[in-house]
């Protein structure tokens, strides 16, 4: 459990940061807060050549609403996006955030991190699908932005190119009214979850459901957007039918080989179900 | 002259170091740095079960740093022994581990070969340049189906995957189930668990060329086998072994018995002459110490009418993993002697195997045995009751053995193999268990689950009883040495952080009549404390503080002669042995003291456990709400300390319960190596342990002291599943000792009828 050898620079700037990754060629790695890398180098599961530790950068931990969007910088720590006065619309990432792990984990955890290291179960992942995140990449060729939709490819890969940072997320801020939630089973707190959901919608003056948006992690080898389920919420009111239809549906979604020894694919098909209804019993004014 | 102090035997005097080991002062053995020292890193066995075609260090030994690498071909061939008598047999000795192995390799973490270096990083990439050559075989993974019908031999030598058939027949249990109204039948299965204590293993070795003597810290648990063992492995004298315990983060039993790496680090110190040490990391761990508990049981029991008991069969098997290791075969013996439990039966007749899979090698963890063989028992008993309709409380209190009929026996009968015979000393069981129901609140805990049933929740109320034989012997010898504000004891037994140097002290401070703090305890060394058979079995206290008891009744002797007395006359007081008329003597001025207390058999002592637990059907998730135990533990030498243990045991045991699995794939590859994987309990998933203490005394030693260390664990896993299968009652069926949210989602969502541990 010692890291495999590797060489180590610290970046001061977003600039040299880029350059340092660019000189460091394809098997340097960026190092932020650690708690996903480091125990991956101490399996050796990752034998990077270079580690470029991005983590005393400032100005990468810009967390406000600016020009239509919230802005969530790389470095913002995940116990800095659970105190965050994050509402309405952005409850799900506040509340994400807060089922990460334990307290030492989210104050060194970045949420560039766990959006780069792309595991399917990150709760942000499941949030950046959710509520259509732009992911924003920099490298020393430019700047470039993708949906998260494009961005997670499988576990553990992205569609970032290995000379690009993960320079912030843009949420794009949602009409009045709109409420987000996050739910999801972990079997200790702490733990990796076995399913989670993220879930959002207007209530229309009628009460009827609009803009409603669900995403569903740990069933897939992606962060997995439930869009029948949307759509067959959309216009409905939240009440019981509807609601367990709709949980139906994103259940329909989970693939049946995604579980592992601890919890496999029907169960999780299960988890998500029940989670999408409570979910959506909260939105619709429930506990 | 003080009126005598007394009252310390019995007192929660806080335990001894406590804020030295909190603030980070204390001394473990990977804190050890000697001059010179040198890193060991053990290459492991990637396969469950391969011929070993070869091992090429050459490349490794390139690698700057490297001082060394070895395999088996540079050692002599040895057998690490079985340390336990009572848990030989021929079979046993055909299939012990070699440090290192030879042609096959057994299971995944097997040591192949060690890479030693001046740097423990250098020492983990070139151990990753070793190549192991290796043909691959079909691994044998099923306890049950590994005794009957493998083709594939773990040990093809051997002949068989059956390494001990163990039979014990009491009455005429054809008889017994002839006369029954009810039998309830079910195959009920023990998931297979490990230790994990927070530190993991770990030894400094030093081998003195000028001397000949060679140094050892870490051992623990077992230090003076240990020390045995690496003489007669190195062929050194005796008196040239030296093994030091330091601190220790935990042993709960697999912790300190000697391992394969005990001896090569021992052989890597001498050959290289250079202070050489090896710390365990938690994969490591998760594959190369002794895991636990894993065992299969058709269990039968046959009953009146009226829920009177009348008898059980049971065919068990019982797995062993690759090896026999140092505690030979008790992963069978001792489930076999707890199964009868506290219950007054007729007749039964029990038949156990030993089995070989290729898997880590089984040993024993905290409550060895009798936590397998309660649960396996207590399931029954509920599945009964639930048969009969009744409280399964009631039930419980009809068959308890009276104490009318203490002390109390289950002689083996004809066809039984030699096995060592079930005997209870005393106690009053229906009392304990009634004082058990008392402390819980077990009237109030049914109330409050028809109310919760009533609200549309899943609760139920889990119990379990048990019989824990503790205290093994054979003896222990310690030395006391009076001095002015000063007493010296020094015991053979370890130290593992459950703090017997504070209960030690007690008992010698209140027998001898000083202060406390003037009472020093030294175990740590070999070369100062010449014997003593270690901490397991919850012995220490029983064994050691008997013997003390001895060394003063030796003091008392020493003094009457000085004091112009008969030894009854001398009563010790501040310091002094004292007679009537004010004539005294300083404890300095008597001269040290040995005392020996050699205990025959085990020690016998009842307990149980209750528990609320609540199950949430959408996601499997059960929780325990509340935990409430009662252990007999003869008398309480330190009440907090006590309480310590059997809350921690009882911790232990429902993580074991909800949470901990070791898991292997369809390959033998463990898929539990870390504590993301394996996960043990934290304070969030953890009631309050609420903990009843009985003092039944005893009569096996004149302190009246029964064991405690363990006791929290033995009815843990019974309860809880009981607990479970309770609150989900025609849902599913729980068979397995694994109630995780898995596992009982499934049961609760596939006809009934299966194993819910079965996936
Ligand atoms: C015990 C434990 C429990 C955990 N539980 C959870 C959990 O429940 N849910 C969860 O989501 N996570 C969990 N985590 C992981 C945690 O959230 C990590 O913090 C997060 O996944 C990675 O963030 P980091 O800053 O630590 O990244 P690092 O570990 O430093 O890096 C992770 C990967 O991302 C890359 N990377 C980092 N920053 C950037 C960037 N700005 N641009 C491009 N690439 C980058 C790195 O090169 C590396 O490949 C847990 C971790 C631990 C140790």
């Amino acid at each position: 459990m010692k890291p495999p050898p590797f060489a180590y620079a610290a970046a001061g700037t977003l600039d040299e940061a880029v350059a340092l990754l660019d000189e460091a060629g394809e098997d340097a790695k960026l190092l932020a807060g650690g708690q996903s890398l480091l125990p991956l180098l101490a399996f050796r599961l990752a034998r990077p050549s270079h580690l470029i530790d991005i983590g005393g950068i400032e100005g990468l931990d810009t967390l406000e609403e600016q020009d239509g969007c919230l802005r969530v910088g790389a470095l913002v720590r995940h116990a800095t996006l659970e105190r965050a006065d994050l509402n309405g619309g952005w409850q799900a990432l506040r509340e994400a955030a807060s089922l990460i792990g334990h307290l030492p984990i989210r104050v060194r955890g970045t949420f560039g991190g766990s959006l780069a290291h792309a595991d399917p179960a990150s709760e942000l992942g499941v949030v950046a699908a959710a509520f259509d995140a732009e992911i924003v990449l920099r490298s020393v060729r430019g700047v470039r932005t993708m949906p998260a939709r494009d961005f997670f490819l499988a576990p553990l890969t992205t569609a970032a190119d290995p000379d690009e940072v993960l320079v912030e997320a843009r949420f794009p801020t949602p009409g009045t009214g709109f409420r987000s939630v996050f739910e999801e089973f972990s079997p200790r707190i702490g733990d990796f979850a076995y399913a989670s959901v993220a879930a959002g919608c207007r209530l229309a003056t009628d009460g009827s459901a609009r803009d409603v948006r669900i995403a569903l992690g740990s069933v897939g080898p992606t962060p997995v957007r439930a869009l029948d389920a949307e759509q067959a919420l959309s216009g409905s009111f939240l009440d019981d039918t509807a609601i367990v239809e709709c949980a139906r549906l994103a259940a329909e979604l989970c693939d049946p080989d995604a579980g592992d020894w601890h919890a496999d694919g029907t169960y999780r098909r299960a988890l998500v179900s029940h989670l999408v209804e409570r979910a959506l019993r909260r939105l619709g004014g429930g506990p | 002259m003080s009126a005598p102090r007394g009252g310390l035997i019995g007192s929660p005097a806080p335990r001894r170091k406590n804020r030295e080991l909190l603030t980070g002062e204390g001394t473990y053995v990977a804190d050890i740095r000697l001059e010179g020292q040198v890193y060991a890193r053990v290459v492991r066995s990637p396969s469950a079960h391969a011929r070993l075609l070869g091992v090429d260090t050459s490349e490794a030994l390139r690698v700057p740093g490297v001082v060394a690498a070895i395999t088996a071909d540079d050692i002599d061939d040895i057998r690490i022994p079985i340390r336990l008598p009572f848990a030989e047999s021929p079979e046993a000795n055909a299939v012990l581990q070699a440090p290192l192995a030879a042609d096959v390799v057994r299971y995944v973490g097997e040591p192949v070969a060690v890479v030693v270096a001046d740097d423990p990083y250098v020492a983990e990439d070139a151990a990753e340049l070793v190549s192991v050559d290796l043909e691959e075989l079909e691994p044998v993974l099923d306890p049950a189906t590994s005794a009957e019908s493998s083709r594939t031999l773990v040990h093809e030598s051997f002949g068989s995957n059956t390494i001990g058939r163990l039979a014990y027949r009491y009455g005429d249990v054809d008889a017994a189930f002839a006369q029954a109204d009810v039998v309830v039948r079910r195959r009920l299965r023990v998931h297979r668990l490990a230790a994990t204590p927070m530190e993991t293993r770990g030894l400094v070795a030093d081998y003195d060329s000028g001397s000949g003597g060679l140094t050892v810290w870490g051992g623990a648990k077992v230090k003076h086998f240990t020390r045995a063992l690496l003489s007669r492995v190195l062929g050194l004298e005796l008196t040239k072994v030296r093994v030091i315990e330091v601190e220790v983060g935990g042993g709960f039993g697999t912790r300190g018995e000697p391992y394969p790496e005990d001896i090569l680090v021992a052989l890597l110190a001498r050959r290289l002459e250079r202070p050489v040490q090896w710390i365990e990391d938690r994969w490591e761990h998760m594959v190369a110490t002794n895991h636990a508990r894993e065992q299969e049981h058709d269990f039968e029991l046959a009953a009146g009418a009226d829920g009177r008991m009348l008898g059980f069969r049971v065919r068990g098997w019982c797995d062993h993993g690759a090896y026999v290791r140092t505690q030979g075969l008790l992963p069978v013996v001792l489930p076999m002697v707890h199964l009868p439990g506290p219950y007054e039966w007729q007749a039964f007749s029990m038949d156990l195997d030993a089995v070989l899979t290729n898997r880590t090698p089984v040993g024993t963890y905290r409550g060895p045995g009798m936590t397998e063989a309660t649960f396996v028992r207590e399931r029954m008993v509920d599945i009964l009751a639930a048969e009969l309709q009744m409280d399964p409380a009631d039930l419980r209190r009809r068959n308890l053995i009276p104490a009318e009929s203490m002390p109390f026996s289950f002689m083996p009968g004809p066809g039984s193999g030699a096995v060592m015979p079930i005997m209870y000393q005393g106690g009053d069981f229906v009392q304990a268990f009634d004082q058990m129901l008392d402390g819980a609140g077990y009237d109030r805990m049914r109330v409050e689950q028809q109310q919760a049933r009533a609200d549309g929740q899943h609760a139920g109320v889990g119990i379990s009883a048990y019989i824990e034989f503790a205290a093994v012997g054979p003896f222990e010898e310690v030395e006391v040495i009076g001095g002015a504000g000063n007493v010296v004891v020094r015991a053979g037994v370890g130290s593992l952080g459950q703090g017997v140097e504070t209960a030690l002290a007690q008992i010698a401070a209140e027998l001898l009549d000083v202060p406390l703090t003037d009472v020093t305890v030294e175990f740590h060394d070999t070369a100062e404390v010449p014997q003593g058979f270690g901490a397991f079995a919850s012995r220490s206290t029983v064994l050691a503080g008997n013997a003390i008891a001895a060394a003063v009744d030796e003091m008392r002797a020493v003094a009457a002669p000085l004091l112009g007395c008969g030894p009854d006359d001398v009563e010790f007081r501040g310091g002094a042995a004292t007679a009537p008329g004010d004539r005294s003597v300083g404890l300095g001025d008597i001269g040290p003291t040995r005392g020996r207390f050699e205990k025959e058999g085990l020690t016998a002592s009842f307990g149980g456990a209750v528990c609320s637990v609540s199950v949430n059907p959408a996601d499997g998730r059960a929780r325990v709400d509340r935990f409430a135990l009662a252990h007999d533990v003869g008398r309480a030498v330190n009440p907090r300390l006590l309480r310590g243990q059997l809350a921690g045991a009882a911790a232990q045991g429902i993580g074991g319960a909800l949470f901990e699995e070791i898991a292997y794939d369809e390959h033998g590859q463990p898929l539990s190596v870390t504590f993301a994987d394996y996960m043990m309990p934290t304070a969030a998933e953890l009631p309050d342990v609420e903990v009843t203490i009985i003092e039944h005394g005893s009569g096996s030693n004149p302190l009246g002291i029964k064991g405690g260390g363990e006791a929290g664990m033995v009815g843990s896993l019974g309860a809880v599943a009981n607990g479970v299968a309770d609150a989900v009652g025609a849902g599913a069926e729980v068979l397995s000792s694994s109630v995780s949210s898995a596992h009982l989602w499934h049961a609760l969502h596939r006809p009934t009828g299966h194993d819910p541990g079965e996936e």
